[in-house]
């Protein structure tokens, strides 16, 4: 930002602007107005929002104010500003680096749902499924078959991001697993025969 | 009051103020008492529409549970409108009842009335007379409207239609005006059957 004098005087009025009313200590500062047109305002109490959690939609709020909406229309809960779908499972928590000085805000009442965190993935693509299929089938077929039959059928569960029901992609996997159960079987009678 | 509607109030009414429409002096808000729980809104009548010129009062409460919970709101000033009771000023609107989100706020609700005065839903009525006159007799309607609008928010009169004299013609016989216009709105400035009603 620095490096770049151009921009510097637009966005300084704003930021330092609103900054300039806050003391550097925020400790005696917890009540007073959040700077005007603040973007970390909760929708909700239209504060600065604490204990924040973000929508998938977007949306910021505390999560006690969130929590108490929630439970206020549990048939019927939607985001308080765009009223998209929303539930308990689907807000993230945002843990700024201030938080930690705090005490930790799942243990107050009501908790906030845990962040979720799922590993990378290493090959994106949607055909990848497919092509990591085969590869375990021979694979399988070639070392151990009964391992593979066990692993087959566990198919589902050992993924990190199993895909949702219904998708296009589940009905590949589940048709791909199928047919690997089928060529393991004959296998096994084959080997039986042999 | 919880503390969260207190702010929020407090917050809401700067920002009312503050808005472009409150500058323009097309909304308004003002307490009522100091406890934020009941205040006062106006708004302006949109523009090509009947209410032009109109200044609307309003009757808001605010409950315990705000914001989770949306304020009750009803005209104090009368108004002929499908969607608002000629009588008690109830609004029929959905963001006062099961739509109503949590992130509204006074300046939303207040702008959402005002859009409801530019574009009626006489299928969803609340004041089935003046529904079923939008949908048979719009002209009629547009007039006693204008009527309305002129009579009670304070636009200037307009053309006379020969409204005033039916009222006099019933104020004479001994009714109260305003009973008189009700009744003569309804029946659509038919004076026999206004007279009837009233009379019989
Ligand atoms: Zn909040
Ligand atoms: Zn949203």
């Amino acid at each position: 930002m620095a490096d770049n004098p151009e921009a510097m005087p637009e966005c300084d009025s704003e930021s330092s602007g609103a900054r300039s009313r806050k003391p550097a200590s925020n400790t005696a500062t917890e009540q007073s107005d959040p700077p005007e047109g603040s973007m970390f305002e909760c929708n909700i109490c239209l504060d600065t929002a604490r204990d924040a959690v973000v929508s998938y939609c977007g949306h910021l709020f505390c999560w006690p104010c969130l929590h108490q909406w929630l439970e206020t229309r549990p048939n019927r809960q939607m985001c308080p500003v765009c009223k998209a779908g929303i539930s308990k499972d689907k807000v993230i928590p945002l843990y700024g680096r201030g938080d930690t000085k705090h005490e930790d805000p799942r243990e107050r009442l009501p908790p906030r749902p845990p962040g979720q965190r799922s590993e990378p993935e290493n090959s994106a693509g949607f055909s990848s499924f497919g092509l990591d299929g085969g590869f375990q089938m021979s694979f399988g077929i070639g070392a151990f078959p009964f391992g593979f039959f066990a692993s087959s059928l566990n198919f589902g569960d050992m993924r990190p991001a199993s895909p949702q029901p219904g998708t296009p992609q589940s009905e590949q996997e589940q048709f791909l697993s199928k047919v690997f159960l089928w060529v393991a079987i004959l296998f096994i009678l084959w080997l039986f025969l042999a | 009051m919880s503390n969260i509607a207190v702010q929020r109030i407090k917050r809401e009414f700067k920002e009312v103020a503050k808005s472009e429409e409150g500058a323009k002096c097309e909304i308004r808000v003002e307490l009522v008492n100091d406890s934020f729980t009941e205040l006062r809104g106006e708004i302006a009548g949109p523009p090509d529409t009947p209410y032009e010129g109109g200044k609307y009062h309003l009757e808001i409460k605010v409950p315990e549970t705000y914001p989770f919970n949306p304020p009750k709101v009803r005209f104090i000033t009368k108004i002929w409108h499908p969607n608002i009771s000629s009588v008690t000023g109830a609004i029929c609107l959905d963001i006062l009842k099961d739509q109503w989100a949590a992130a509204m706020t006074l300046r939303t609700v207040l702008l959402s009335i005002q859009a409801l005065l530019s574009s009626a839903e006489p299928d969803d009525p609340q004041d089935a007379v003046v529904a079923r006159q939008y949908k048979e007799n719009y002209d009629v309607f547009l007039k006693t409207a204008r009527f309305w609008c002129s009579c009670y928010a304070g636009a200037p009169k307009q053309a006379s239609n020969g409204f005033e004299e039916k009222i006099k013609w019933l104020t004479d016989m001994g009714a109260n005006e305003q009973v008189a216009i009700r009744t003569l709105s309804s029946s659509s400035w038919n004076i026999e059957k206004a007279t009837e009603e009233l009379f019989s």
